[in-house]
């Protein structure tokens, strides 16, 4: 079995999706292991933490030449591997054989792209549909997509999660009850976790002008890691033009992991590594080259818009 | 973007492209276009656009380098695009914000204890049609040049863009688009500002677009064409046609359009489904 997965695992590598039939065992052995995860996965330093990938491979494999490979690195992603990018299939299902292949050397937390509703708006959708004629390995991915895990806790120090905070969570024991397996809901503790984001020009509670969406300021990061015994949180859901960035004196940092996002913005990605005693280094890196994606760029043909 | 342009077609038109640094463009006919393409901006930069906008919120991608400029060489008349100057108009207009279709059920949460709502419009909506000005360099005193601006002055008028004209498939010597600013609204959809322009051996031509989707809401576009027929030694005529649609995802689904966003991916393909709000025309004299 492993060898069969060994193989499904150097075929991503190279960027070739799996067949229909391959992705849908892999999904059911992949859930077989979530669904024993707790949505406050513990995971164990030294580890290596990731911030939003977005279907980006080529960039994803320059990550893996930064972080070393996995199941050498200990790995933990933040979510958001699907959407905006070209490869969401591949990038998200070589995650997923890695999990399956090293359980325990690689972390997947939800991110809010994956959802069935927000990948049939950003990519993933139509990227399956192009890729297999058909939307069952969508499927498939987004019923797995639903086993995984809220959150993380590194060593009981460092709270990891995709968005945020929440009003209606105080405690890690609360997230601790959610019942996670279900589509991302529109409101409640579980939508927060991912969907939230910390606000300089609040201090408490902010709500988005959008009327969805909460903000969080620095007191409420204080009260959290302080009632929660933490020394940080770690997210991502944001992108940074440095990578990474420290909020409310040091006690949150985002990491973003996509470089040059949406193969325009030009910004570079960072991931954290985190020693046995839990130093951080941040490791910096950008886009990979365009002679080694897959595709060459074309020249465009003359494009007469009026 | 790099476009195959015939050798002999720019040796007839007598133009010549330039590339160098980020920028990239065209000289032709008594003027100088060019785009310049650069990183979105970085923390810093933000922090200073903030305060000159006063402001706390900016698009999440600004590309505040990138531009379009097209200068007539001899009268010094510069047309120009740019993410500040699209911004302040954001900043001006200021259109109270739009909910999203979550907010209704969000309006029935528990509160935090103490909660700030905020109510900036966060879809960047911009009343943006481009920038403009004439520099002469005016000889102050024996030798010393100091450069003189003054504002363009655009009338109106009932001239239209010859799209029949613009149709015809001459051939395009440069060609470029550039983002200025975008913002995913939080994946509710999408807040795009980009201009792109052709330039052919008879005339220029651009496009200057503001895209919003706001997911299950609403749908607004904003876009500005200039058109510019060569015209010899004669003072260069620019129109300006600026035409603003909207329309909400209930009024499209009533007239039988799909109502899921992912059928509004490209605006080109449904801007006319989509009812004017605002038409104007202009045109802009250029004296030499």
């Amino acid at each position: 079995m492993s060898s069969d997965l060994d193989r499904q695992i150097e075929q991503l590598k190279r960027c070739e999706p799996l067949k229909e039939s391959e992705v849908k065992a892999l999904c059911l052995k992949a859930m077989e292991i979530l669904v024993e995860e707790s949505n406050v996965q513990r995971v164990d330093a030294p580890v290596t933490i990731c911030g939003d990938i977005h279907g980006q491979f080529y960039d994803m494999k320059e990550l893996f030449k930064v972080g070393g490979d996995c199941p050498k690195t200990n790995y933990l992603f933040l979510g958001d591997f699907v959407d905006r990018g070209f490869y969401s299939v591949e990038t998200f299902l070589l995650l997923l054989a890695l999990k399956v292949r090293y359980p325990d050397r690689i972390t997947l937390i939800r991110g809010n792209h994956e959802s069935r509703q927000i990948t049939q708006v950003y990519g993933f959708y139509d990227e399956c549909l192009r890729k297999y004629g058909s939307v069952n390995v969508w499927r498939y991915c987004t019923d797995i997509f639903d086993y995984l895990s809220l959150s993380a806790l590194i060593e009981n120090k460092i709270f990891s999660v995709h968005g945020g905070l929440s009003p209606a969570i105080s405690t890690l024991d609360q997230i601790r009850t959610i019942d996670r397996k279900q589509e991302v809901p529109h409101d409640g503790a579980m939508c927060d976790l991912l969907w939230s984001d910390p606000e300089d020009i609040v201090d408490g509670w902010g709500l988005s002008p959008r009327g969805a969406g909460f903000l969080f300021g620095g007191s409420v990061v204080t009260s959290f890691n302080h009632s929660n015994n933490i020394d940080y949180i770690c997210r991502a859901h944001q992108l940074v033009m440095e990578g990474y960035k420290w909020m409310f004196n040091n006690q949150i940092v985002t990491v973003w992991s996509a470089p040059n996002y949406c193969y325009r913005c030009g910004n570079v990605a960072a991931i954290l590594e985190l020693d046995a005693n839990l130093n951080k280094q941040f490791r910096v890196f950008e886009a990979a080259p365009q002679e080694s994606r897959g595709t060459p760029a074309k020249k465009p043909a003359p494009d007469y818009f009026l | 973007m790099d476009l195959e342009v015939d050798e002999n077609d720019l040796k007839t038109a007598g133009a010549e492209l330039f590339a160098e640094d980020g920028r990239r463009g065209i000289r032709i006919s008594g003027w100088l276009i060019e785009t310049r393409r650069h990183s979105i901006l970085n923390s810093s930069t933000i922090q200073e656009w903030e305060q000159k906008l006063n402001t706390s919120h900016l698009p999440e991608m600004v590309f505040g380098e990138n531009t379009l400029i097209l200068r007539h060489l001899s009268s010094g008349t510069r047309i120009h695009f740019n993410a500040f100057d699209a911004l302040c108009g954001w900043k001006q207009e200021a259109l109270p914000p739009v909910e999203v279709p979550a907010a209704a059920k969000w309006k029935f949460r528990s509160k935090p204890s103490q909660q700030v709502i905020l109510d900036y419009d966060y879809t960047f909506t911009t009343p943006y049609c481009g920038s403009g000005n004439i520099e002469i360099d005016k000889d102050v005193n024996e030798g010393e040049i100091s450069k003189e601006t003054s504002d363009i002055l655009w009338e109106d008028c009932k001239d239209q863009i010859d799209v029949a004209a613009l149709a015809s498939k001459e051939p395009i010597l440069f060609y470029d688009e550039v983002v200025l600013y975008e913002d995913e609204l939080a994946d509710n959809g999408v807040s795009l500002l980009t201009v792109k322009v052709r330039v052919m051996p008879s005339s220029w031509f651009l496009l200057l677009r503001f895209w919003l989707r706001v997911d299950g809401v609403l749908i607004r576009l904003r876009e500005t064409r200039m058109h510019c027929v060569f015209s010899g030694n004669r003072s260069p005529i620019i129109l300006r046609e600026s035409c603003w649609r909207e329309s909400t995802f209930q009024a499209l689904s009533a007239q039988e359009h799909p109502f899921d966003s992912g059928a509004y991916g490209d605006p080109s393909f449904i801007s006319q489904k989509l009812p004017i709000i605002m038409h104007t025309t202009k045109k802009l004299v250029i004296s030499s």
